[in-house]
């Protein structure tokens, strides 16, 4: 409801003058640059800028503009600077190829660069070969739609797709982004939407949340990223309907949640990743109506975690449900379908009757000695895992779910 | 003669893995010890090797002082070595009891502690931009992360 809100909040937003004047930008013409257009414009006036290259050393604008690109233009900042500021509001911007910034460790070089601005609109646009895409640094009420962001993929040369620092009350829809360093990130970033995003292929994470409180971000993809998403010293925030596919690789997550309280993991997928989700002080998560397909861990949930529940997800064709690393307190698991349960359910009621402990004794030994990973599907970790089963022993006698599904949850 | 052979091989890689060199850090592979993260950004990262030879990395000098705030133990032995990336260097280790580190609100290392190390004091002092910018020798660093 909140992001309903936010988002009604921001389509209000664009005033459109009646007197507004249309300046046209085309090479060899009395108007060849953007510069030279905003020069001449005044606030509620457009900019078309027709089809062709054109050089943007660091572009300020600074009038209430709409700037569209007709056929994709190119801004070009031939690697010598940023291509192109904001720094007045309600600018909309549409429809550029903005490539080549400026690269180095000093400073961080951006494609579009929006500083201190509100009511700003950026879309589709394609961002090729910059050091940081979108960077919008101390802003409000901005959208950023279905821009095609593309870094460089080398690791000294690649910023952030989309940066936001210090910022609130963003929306992000429809943006794909790939080959940079994190593919958005969120630092001070607080009460945003980010929602039907594509972020692929990126060094470090496809989304990463620091000190960022009460965002959301759902139906979107984090494919075969250094890691999908992290979630850092964060509050509140709300993880809908994502798919995490593919994060494959030592040290790597679906999500990685550090330090962070109060959040909800709901209607996601978890798909094919070495590690579904892995949790480290991070208290009062609920974790429910997820799929949890094929993953190494489903789920690493360290002893430092308190009070999440776990419910109602599937856990399918993973080699390992849960494991920890000490004594979990407050954990709670129920209404889980598990595909490694081998109790029965005689009264017919959908609900095993004898509960599920979901860490077994060989995962427990992994987690202490990753070398016995050797062991795997012999026959003797089979043996000792129904084992522990029956008597348990040495798993955590209170990490169990004591009403396991017998069918899978339909969703 | 051919298992002597073997047996000198896997000895000399045993006294090699024992040797208390730094081990490069693999930027965009290796992850944090403290924070998980990959290190990717060679102005901030950092290592640390025990006492025993075991090496720990990390992707900021924040990062490395909040482990060792939980490892108080490895944070006293005068044999631990700590080493940080110098800023004006990026890539460089070098001995963090002899470096100077500036807190400043324009620096954005990957932990948000604003954190960056210096060679020498006249450096960090002039690097400085912010205006309550601080600068920390190691084991004032160490008494501000308890």
């Amino acid at each position: 409801m909140r992001s309903l809100i936010v988002k009604i909040g921001l389509l209000l937003v664009m005033p459109f003058p009646a007197w507004a004047h249309t300046i046209v930008v085309a090479p060899g013409t009395k108007v060849a640059t953007i510069k030279q257009a905003i020069a001449l414009a005044k606030n509620g006036d457009t900019i078309r800028v027709e089809k062709g290259t054109y050089i943007s050393l660091n572009t300020i604008v600074d009038k209430e503009l709409t700037i569209l690109g007709q056929n994709q233009p190119v801004l070009d900042a031939r690697f010598q600077e940023e291509v192109l500021t904001i720094t007045a509001r309600h600018v909309k911007l549409d429809g550029f190829i903005i490539k080549n910034s400026r690269t180095g460790s000093m400073r961080d070089f951006a494609g579009i660069r929006l500083s201190n601005v509100e009511f700003v609109t950026i879309s589709n646009n394609t961002l090729v070969n910059n050091f940081f895409g979108i960077y919008l640094s101390n802003c409000k009420h901005i959208q950023v739609l279905h821009n095609r962001i593309t870094g460089s993929n080398n690791i000294e040369n690649s910023g952030n797709g989309i940066h936001l620092w210090k910022c609130k009350e963003i929306l992000l829809n429809g943006n794909y982004v790939t080959r940079h360093r994190d593919g958005i990130y969120f630092e001070f970033a607080k009460k945003c939407l980010i929602e039907n995003n594509f972020s692929e292929k990126n060094i470090r994470y496809g989304l990463h949340f620091m000190f960022s409180d009460d965002d959301t971000y759902r139906h979107n993809t984090f494919k075969n990223n250094g890691s999908g998403v992290s979630v850092m010293y964060t509050r509140r925030i709300a993880m809908l309907d994502n798919t995490f596919i593919e994060n494959w690789g030592s040290s790597i997550y679906g999500v990685l949640l550090k330090e962070i309280t109060d959040a909800r993991i709901e209607g996601n997928h978890f798909i094919r990743n070495t590690t579904g989700i892995y949790m480290e002080n991070s208290d009062r998560i609920t974790v429910t109506h997820n799929d949890f397909i094929s993953n190494g861990w489903a789920m690493r949930v360290l002893a430092s975690c308190n009070k999440d529940h776990f419910t109602q997800n599937n856990y399918k064709g993973n080699s390992f449900d849960v494991t920890t690393n000490g004594t979990l307190k407050e954990i709670y698991f129920n209404d889980n379908y598990w595909d490694k349960y081998e109790g029965y359910d005689l009264n017919k009621d959908g609900t095993g009757d004898i509960p599920y402990r979901p860490i077994s004794l060989y995962a427990q030994i992994i987690e202490q000695n990753p070398q016995s990973v050797m062991l795997m599907r012999s026959f003797i970790v089979n043996l000792i895992d129904k084992v522990e089963r029956a008597i348990p022993s040495i798993t955590p006698e209170s990490v169990k779910d004591e009403k396991p599904r017998m069918k899978p949850w339909k969703r | 003669m051919k298992t002597l052979n073997i047996f000198i091989l896997v000895l000399c890689c045993l006294i090699a893995a024992c040797s208390h060199a730094p081990d490069p850090i693999r930027y965009g592979q290796d992850a944090c010890t403290h924070c998980k993260m990959t290190i990717m950004d060679k102005r901030f990262a950092a290592e640390l090797i025990t006492a025993k030879g075991k090496v720990f990395k990390f992707d900021a000098a924040e990062c490395m002082a909040g482990f060792l705030k939980e490892n108080p133990a490895i944070a006293e032995d005068v044999k631990s070595v700590f080493l940080v990336n110098d800023f004006s260097r990026p890539g460089q280790f070098a001995d963090a009891r002899k470096s100077f580190f500036l807190r400043d609100s324009s620096l954005s290392s990957p932990m948000g502690g604003n954190l960056a190390a210096f060679l020498s004091l006249p450096a960090a002092e002039a690097a400085k931009k912010d205006k309550s910018a601080e600068v920390y020798d190691w084991s004032m660093l160490l008494s501000k992360n308890k």
